[in-house]
């Protein structure tokens, strides 16, 4: 009886805490409770170390997987290439790694890393480069001197250089094939100018004028004690590594690199429409905009906030919400902002539609951007982007080489450790006042130029049910395609 | 965790056996923990400290495989849907929604009704183009449009807009998205590990109340995504049509994003039985990777998930199989690209006891010390860039493609020959014991690299699974140490016939060429010279072709001396494409 009596008093309390824990579903999400979860910026100064040149390294041990990484980065790159010879950072990054290095042949290389199951990558960006080895971390001690060849002794051999040389023309040819890839050149030609060092792009002429001798003195030059900033990240007993970087980066002579300023721009651009036509694609592509700031301008956190109710933040974005989930008009509309560390970042809109549809669109956009600096944003956009950037910062830090590079960067293009310590609570101050302000003050809707590239018959039709025509939103400037080998406009209004 | 003890142990004797010997890495083991629930749903957790926050996704297995003619590209539109919110979520009040939503879908059944006759007209050849254009529409169609246009205002006043994303984003969610392929529609999210709760109450609610609101708006996003992915991109309108050549009768034959004709016309009430059909929980799987305890969220997913009732009935098995290729196929396409050589194979699905053996053969010609680039690039010259090599299994058969861009000077048949050249050295020599270890070694320290994410963790576990079997995160990278040099043979030979060839050939289009030659003329004289050339492109007789030469000739001289450059080189090209011609010509009567 007595068991009984247990059994039916247990079913009993199954049946009623079945009971109470569906009763207990929230009707709402807003009605669940969560545990408190604290995050403090890792400390970078616990992970820094010097070499004995002075080398920096940031390092942060994660014993989770067998792997080590370490990634030697330097400043300079593309800014720096001399007139005539545009492309060289590009071909001098690939062919460091792929020409062969110290006593061993291209091939050999490859062969020796690969057998290592070793990544070992160079490149030479805009404004920085890297040397990057992830390998498994029993292998260190073996791959580490393969690694210092490559920095010090790279070899370019000449079948690689000119392999190097060939690809990069090949992919030039593909310049004018993805209606992508003109929006991507045309829209920094607008906001940056012709003059500018990102627009001085390689053409057959300039990469044939390139030398492996160049290569080598574009990389000799960057590649000193004084220019470089170490980051590690993965499986390593402090001691070892320490012992290891000194006997190799730590061995780099004590020598600085005469690395100039990154210059800034100074070019203004009529605003107006700039159209493209690219007659065989039946979708157009629609960018508007104008240029930006560097990082840590004083406004930063205000333009941030402003941008993800704008057209950042996604689903929860006006630009988004309005163009693509509303009308149907796009699949990918909505905003961005760079803020570069070391020249100026700009501001974009955009979107693909369906060529009749490109006009509406744009319509619709522009009303958007106009209205950030005509009413102040509600209190639940402003507490949505906010909470996002505040609670969605940890994860900047998710992995050990994503913080140790981080911290590393800091260091090499001079953004200081402080801006992370601190960014929570700059986001944390942003009000609907501010973000009407800089709105107001940092956003030009009138000045600004609009790219748009596509069959431009069909696009400017426009849409029976939308009233905007494309010359609505100003002068249309129909700008050439570009000769993908010479850079030189295919039609003569380009002239 | 499903580590084996006694493996375990025996594993620890045969390192200590090993002492002494090089060290050699094991490959990588992922502890998962697995549950499966009352209803059928299946939960697979790896937990993982590193980083306070959780990646949580779901796979449901349904694909476009499951889709048939009609309705492609539903299960892609599904996945849209699932976005729009709930009785609960995305609404100001669902039960005044509700039959806006009923009115629509009667509007939208007379609209099909007038589609079905512009169906017709096109037929018969009264209308031209797209049956959706605006010059098409009809007067009925107008009317019915401002209707809907009425309605949809009427809905939007209802609509919490986008509430599902919202909620997510003001609680520190990041990366909600999802993707449809062959197999599977996976959703995603990362959140921080504090507010695991908030996604089973999310995933439920979405799973058990959906809402699929704005259908017919969406409708149209997905047509722009179509547009944006393929019909606008130089190269996958022709890749849409050549995997289309590729898979015969297995439902891999349609895209997965759908048929433009079938997407424009999907009705919420093909969704709503798709829906019942394949999101019941016994289709479905739950991975979460990262940092929270087993325990609480199996107590969560008993307490969320399990109040979905599992499904009426089990989904359909596909039952169409592939029809074996009984000769080699073709197809050529100019194109808005640097010429290029595909050749694709039919090879075995995920499970397959082969697959292992497969993949080890594009490891070996894969990179710039795989065999492709060594013969192409470095011995014989004749591709550029670096050729590649993709193994795909997927649920019900699997593909295997080599390729090449074809380098100047260098012909399409020279670059298929040496690719075929290393298929045929694969199938008449063993691998060397060197090579065969070093993709091996390669194949161990990837399978560590897959494991740094959190998210591809979730990832993989749900795509594994998609495709027949999660373990094979743990199992494969050894099955692929495991494989021998005869190994690689017997599938080289077993799958890659000459009957089984599907073979692409990629020129670029005409007028679209680099020609550093052209560029260097002037202005007028460049596009004179363009046109010209064009015109030279479409004569086929050498008869003609000669008479063109002779006038263009005798009227040089007359030429202003702006064009000189021009002229010449156009009677360089004519002369050549002749000479061409004329081979061709000989080369036939042989």
């Amino acid at each position: 009886m007595r068991r009984l009596n247990i059994i039916a008093a247990t079913l009993l309390i199954l049946i009623a805490s079945a009971g109470t824990s569906l009763s207990q579903i929230a009707k709402r999400p807003e009605q669940l409770k969560f545990p408190e979860l604290s995050f403090t910026v890792p400390d970078a100064g616990s992970m820094r170390f010097e070499l004995a040149n002075g080398i920096p390294v940031y390092a942060k041990a994660d014993t989770q997987l067998p792997l080590v990484t370490v990634t030697v980065l330097f400043r300079g790159g593309a800014y720096m290439e001399p007139a005539g010879k545009e492309g060289l950072a590009s071909i001098a990054g690939e062919v460091w790694r792929s020409g062969g290095a110290g006593d061993r042949t291209a091939q050999q290389l490859d062969e020796d890393l690969d057998y290592l199951a070793a990544d070992l990558s160079t490149s030479i960006g805009d404004v920085s480069g890297q040397v990057r080895l992830n390998v498994l971390s029993k292998d260190l001690d073996t791959a580490m001197p393969i690694l210092m060849d490559v920095l010090t002794a790279p070899r370019f051999q000449a079948d690689r250089f000119a392999k190097a040389k060939d690809d990069l023309i090949q992919e030039m040819k593909k310049r004018n094939d993805d209606s992508a890839n003109i929006e991507r050149r045309e829209w920094d030609r607008l906001i940056y100018g012709d003059g500018y060092w990102i627009n001085h792009l390689p053409t057959k002429t300039s990469v044939d004028a390139i030398t492996d001798a160049d290569c080598k003195s574009f990389v000799t030059s960057l590649v000193k004690a004084g220019n470089v900033v170490v980051a590690v990240a993965g499986n390593f007993e402090e001691p070892a590594l320490k012992n290891l970087l000194d006997r190799t980066l730590g061995a780099l002579p004590k020598e600085t690199a005469q690395v100039p300023p990154v210059p800034q721009p100074d070019h203004v651009q009529e605003p107006g429409v700039y159209l493209i036509d690219k007659p065989d694609v039946n979708q157009g592509r629609v960018s508007v905009g104008q240029l930006g700031f560097r990082l840590g301008t004083p406004d930063e956190a205000s333009l941030r906030v402003m941008n993800d109710i704008l057209g950042g933040g996604g689903f929860t974005s006006r630009i988004t919400k309005s163009v693509r989930s509303d009308k149907g008009l796009a699949y990918s509309a909505g905003s961005y902002m760079t803020f570069p560390v070391t020249y100026p970042g700009f501001f974009r809109a955009l979107f693909q539609s369906k060529s009749r549809t490109c006009a509406g669109a744009l319509g619709i956009t522009m009303r958007l951007i106009r209205g950030m600096g005509e009413q102040k944003v509600s209190a639940s956009e402003l507490e949505t982007a906010k909470s996002s950037f505040l609670l969605t910062f940890p994860r900047r830090f998710e992995s050990a080489e994503r913080t140790a590079t981080l911290f590393a960067g800091d260091e090499l293009l001079g953004r200081p450790h402080s801006y992370w310590t601190s960014y929570r609570q700059r986001i944390a101050a942003v009000t609907a006042d501010d973000v009407l302000r800089v709105a107001k003050d940092d956003l030009h809707p009138d000045r600004m130029v609009i790219l748009v590239v596509g069959n431009s018959e069909e696009i400017l039709k426009g849409y029976p049910d939308f009233p905007d025509k494309l010359g609505d939103f100003g002068p249309i400037h129909k700008v050439p395609l570009r000769d993908p080998l010479t850079l030189a406009p295919l039609t003569e209004e380009g002239k | 965790m499903r580590t084996d003890r006694k493996i375990a142990t025996g594993l620890t004797a045969l390192v200590l056996l090993l002492a002494g010997l090089p060290v050699m890495a094991q490959e990588a083991k992922v502890p998962v923990k697995e549950v499966t629930l009352d209803n059928g749903l299946k939960l697979l957790m790896v937990v993982r400290h590193e980083s306070p926050t959780v990646s949580g996704g779901w796979v449901a297995h349904v694909g476009s495989v499951n889709e048939r003619p009609g309705i492609t590209g539903i299960a892609h539109l599904f996945e849209h849907m699932m976005f729009k919110g709930t009785e609960t979520i995305g609404t100001k009040d669902y039960s005044k929604e509700k039959p806006i939503i009923a009115h629509l879908d009667a509007i939208r059944q007379q609209m099909e009704k007038e589609y079905a006759k512009l169906r017709a007209a096109k037929r018969r050849g009264e209308i031209q183009g797209n049956i959706y254009a605006p010059e098409n529409e009809t007067d009925e169609l107008k009317t019915l449009r401002a209707e809907m246009k009425k309605l949809q205002d009427q809905e939007h006043a209802l609509i919490k807009k986008d509430e599902l994303d919202k909620i997510y984003t003001e609680n520190g969610a990041s990366g909600l998205n999802a993707f449809t392929d062959y197999d599977m529609t996976t959703y995603f999210v990362t959140v921080p590990s504090n507010k695991l709760e908030l996604w089973f109450w999310m995933e439920s609610d979405r799973l058990l109340h959906p809402v699929f609101r704005e259908f017919y708006s969406e409708r149209d996003v997905v047509r722009e995504e179509r547009r944006m992915r393929v019909e606008s991109d130089p190269i996958a309108k022709y890749e849409e049509q050549y995997d289309s050549m590729f898979w015969t009768s297995v439902p891999y034959h349609h895209p997965v994003i759908g048929w433009p004709s079938d997407v424009e016309s999907i009705s919420r009430q093909e969704a709503d039985q798709f829906f019942a059909t394949y999101y019941a929980p016994n289709n479905i799987t739950v991975a979460l990777v990262g940092d929270f305890e087993p325990e609480e969220a199996v107590t969560f997913a008993k307490k969320y998930l399990s109040r979905i009732p599992r499904g009426a009935h089990e989904p359909p098995p596909i039952v169409t199989q592939e029809i074996p290729q009984l000769e080699e196929r073709r197809m050529s396409a100019e194109a808005e690209t640097n010429p290029t050589v595909e050749i694709r194979w039919h090879t075995v699905p995920f499970v397959s006891k082969d697959k292992a053996a497969v993949q080890i053969m594009a490891d070996l010609l894969n990179g710039r010390t795989g065999r492709l680039y060594k013969s192409l690039v470095e011995s014989k010259h004749v591709a550029s860039g670096e050729p590649y090599a993709w193994s795909r299994a997927m649920k019900y058969a699997g593909a295997f493609e080599i390729g090449a861009e074809v380098a100047d000077g260098h012909t399409h048949q020279e670059v298929e020959d040496a690719l075929l050249a290393e298929i045929s050295r694969l199938q008449s020599e063993p691998v060397g014991d060197h090579e065969l270890q070093k993709v091996k070694n390669q194949s161990l320290a990837d399978s560590y690299r897959r494991l740094r994410s959190n998210f591809y963790l979730m990832l993989q576990l749900l795509i594994y699974d998609a495709e027949g079997d999660w373990h094979a995160l743990n199992d494969m990278p050894g099955r692929l140490q495991a494989v021998t040099a005869d190994d690689v043979m017997r599938v080289a030979k077993a799958y890659f016939t000459p009957t089984g060839r599907n073979v692409m050939w990629y020129s670029r289009k005409a007028g679209t060429e680099e020609d550093p030659e052209l560029a260097a003329l002037e202005g007028k004289a460049r596009l004179a010279a363009k046109q010209m050339l064009a015109q030279i492109g479409q004569v086929n007789d050498p008869s003609q072709l000669q008479q063109i030469i002779t006038k263009l000739d005798a009227s040089k001289d007359q030429a202003p001396p702006e064009f000189k450059p021009a002229v010449e080189l156009v009677l360089k090209r004519a002369r050549e494409r002749l000479e061409k011609l004329s081979s061709a010509a000989t080369g036939k009567e042989k």
